[in-house]
């Protein structure tokens, strides 16, 4: 930095015929802006707008080839260093069934999210300077605590329990870290729960179910999903098989489910659980809003994020397994979450880019006070430099829907179905699933739209029998039946 | 005077950010393999070399072995099982366990026996002997010498923590189960507590 200053000074020296000092405070203030812009250049263009980058990314997801999607995320970002990159890299992995990619991926977005701890100087003066997006991203506190949930269900699939449960550990000290005003995760508590259950650790199950049943019940409707009904099930079953019965009595007029009982530890089943990722998160767009500013008594052009589209409708979903039905219930609403998550952010953005606004327009003042090549050439910088910070874990899904089957020990065929309003079915994911005395059995898949009929047969003509897993699966499933 | 002149304001700038960059080359120093180095606060090599001396002294002088010596007339063959990690990292459990393994069998005390995974690979290379190979070398199965006893474990952590301080607590525990009677003839454990405290700023 210091050379750029001095290299500036230098040249002011040598303009002996203008105003020594005006032309020393706007060339100087233009040198470093001009520098900073090109050090910058690079980034700015990068992440100019993810939004944009992250709908072309999802594309493949759509129409039913994961793989496209995942080749335009490998692209980007090849040292690893942007958190939102890794992020995307490590779930399409992940629906692309490559679990150990995946974790090592995420594993990366967890390092670079531990560096950006703490208040960047730099980084928070470039963003009441240049723009939001000169911040390290870093993820809101549901994307931080997903990533160890989407870590885990890898652990799950790749049969490494113990490395799941570690997981949800690492979340917990996360959680404990935020401290005083709480901000644990429904679903990640649910799932920890799951976890400890699968790992014979009934005690920590119940403390994890116990505190997820809170959750829902304080903030469902609102942050996350209406209360499932699995969660009071769950909760009661563990307080009936820890023997408390007081709690249990309490619990159980306070869900009000008096035909409930709770079901015998047997060695004749085992649970089927499934977890369904079903949709995308919405994305970030950029809008732009004038704003009065009484500090220079002018309207000030601002530019911030917002969802702008809806939510999706989704397709229901329902498990079919011996011949019976049950249906998926959400227990994380991500849609849900990444709206409330920023609208809490928004008084924080607001007023970084108000901020902005003046120090760009005072740059410009000067700037065209002196020259108006210069002031023209400090407006179109602070144009063009003026974007939203659109960065969010977008290839995460809109809902994460579960359920918990108790079945008899042995091989099932099962399938999750997907239904229109009209309650047809559109689609289907077929599984063999082997279920073991007492032991849980999870089926994780992704889904986000039924897959054109056309685009099965190019698939099954081109692709024959390499489609595997994921949305490809009902490809398979589809043309069996 | 041309004070925009677009060759010259772009050098200026470009000189300035390869002499930032000029700064960024990697430091490398070559340290002791004992040297304690905690940059994170994560489990480290020092705590696996820690836990893994404490552990084999510990063995070595307690009385299971002379016991066993005097009983049976010979040293004792053990097994490594699993090393369970319950704590909050990824722990690999391997080093010190092959540090321990390495330590006890080179003090000639104690015999040990291949791991279970490590004797499938043993067993198909014999197998493939008695097809393969000449009479004189090859392999008999069923010479394999079984176990007295079984090394098992666990990692658990207990972590406390507020805004940018943690206090991490490690326990280690290991023990060696006889085979056949199931009974415990030692354990080991070995406790380690670090405080770590994270900068509120960065650049």
């Amino acid at each position: 930095m210091t050379a750029i200053r001095d290299a500036c000074y230098m040249r002011d020296k040598r303009s002996p015929s203008l105003d020594g000092r005006l032309v020393h405070r706007a060339s100087f203030f233009l040198c470093l802006k001009v520098s900073l812009l090109l050090t910058l250049g690079a980034l700015i263009q990068s992440c100019a707008s993810y939004g944009s980058h992250a709908t072309t990314m999802r594309d493949g997801l759509l129409i039913g080839h994961p793989e496209l999607s995942l080749a335009i995320a490998e692209e980007k970002d090849k040292d690893m260093e942007e958190v939102v990159s890794s992020l995307d890299k490590g779930m399409l992995r992940r629906i692309n069934n490559n679990f150990t990619g995946s974790n090592e991926v995420l594993e990366v977005a967890k390092q670079e999210i531990e560096k950006l701890y703490g208040f960047s100087v730099t980084e928070n003066l470039a963003s009441v300077t240049i723009n939001e997006t000169m911040r390290g991203y870093e993820g809101d506190r549901y994307e931080q605590l997903l990533l160890h949930a989407y870590m885990a269900m890898n652990y799950i699939q790749l049969g490494q329990l113990d490395s799941a449960r570690v997981e949800m550990l690492q979340a917990n000290v996360k959680m404990m870290e935020w401290g005083d005003e709480p901000d644990e995760d429904a679903f990640l508590r649910y799932l920890e729960g799951i976890i400890y259950e699968s790992l014979g650790e009934d005690d920590s199950a119940l403390i994890s179910y116990r505190k997820a049943y809170t959750i829902y019940k304080d903030k469902g409707g609102e942050q996350y999903p209406v209360m499932p009904e699995l969660i009071k099930k769950d909760l009661l079953r563990m307080l009936a098989w820890q023997g408390l019965w007081s709690e249990y009595k309490t619990y159980k007029k306070e869900i009000n489910m008096p035909d409930f009982k709770p079901v015998k530890d047997s060695n004749k089943f085992g649970e089927l659980v499934v977890i369904l990722n079903n949709g995308l998160a919405p994305i970030r767009n950029e809008k732009a809003l004038y704003i009065f500013s009484p500090e220079v008594q002018q309207n000030l052009r601002v530019a911030f994020p917002a969802y702008d589209q809806p939510k999706q409708n989704l397709y229901l979903s329902q498990i079919s397994v011996d011949g019976k039905q049950f249906p998926l219930e959400t227990v994380e609403d991500v849609d849900m979450l990444a709206r409330y998550s920023l609208e809490q952010d928004m008084p924080g953005i607001m007023a970084r880019a108000t901020a902005r606004a003046v120090v760009k327009y005072n740059s410009q003042k000067t700037a065209s006070d002196n020259s108006s090549i210069a002031g023209l050439l400090m407006t179109v910088t602070n144009l063009v430099t003026e974007r939203a910070d659109t960065r969010s874990w977008t290839t995460l899904p809109q809902e994460i829907q579960l359920q918990r089957v108790l079945l008899p020990v042995g091989e099932h065929t099962i399938q999750i179905q997907f239904l229109n309003a009209a309650g047809v079915v559109v689609d289907v994911i077929e599984e063999q699933v082997s279920i073991k005395p007492k032991r849980q059995s999870f089926v994780i898949k992704h889904w986000n739209t039924p897959v054109p009929k056309s685009k099965i047969g190019i698939k099954m003509g081109v692709a024959g029998s390499a489609v595997q897993g994921g949305i490809e699966e009902t490809a398979v499933a589809r043309s069996a039946k | 005077m041309n004070l925009y002149n677009p060759t010259r304001s772009l050098l200026l700038p470009l000189l300035g950010v390869l002499f930032l960059l000029a700064g960024c080359n990697p430091t490398v120093s070559r340290v002791e393999s004992d040297t304690v180095t905690d940059l994170s606060g994560n489990w480290n090599d020092t705590d696996s070399r820690l836990v893994a001396q404490e552990m084999i002294q510990d063995v070595l002088s307690r009385n299971w072995l002379s016991k066993f010596n005097r009983d049976k007339g010979k040293a004792p063959t053990v097994i490594v099982g699993t090393v369970r990690n319950l704590s909050h990292e990824h722990i690999n459990t391997r080093t010190f366990i092959a540090d321990m393994e390495r330590e006890l069998i080179n003090s000639g005390e104690v015999e040990f026996v291949a791991s279970a995974d490590a004797r499938e690979e043993v067993r198909s290379e014999v197998k493939d002997q008695d097809l393969n190979a000449t009479e004189e070398s090859r392999k008999a199965m069923g010479n394999e010498v079984g176990a007295d006893f079984m090394l098992q474990g666990s990692i658990n952590s207990i972590v406390d923590a507020v805004s940018g301080e943690q206090a991490r607590f490690y326990q280690i525990d290991l023990t060696l189960i006889e085979l056949g009677t199931n009974r415990k003839v030692w354990v080991g454990q070995k406790k380690i507590k670090k405080t770590v405290e994270k900068g509120g700023f960065r650049l």
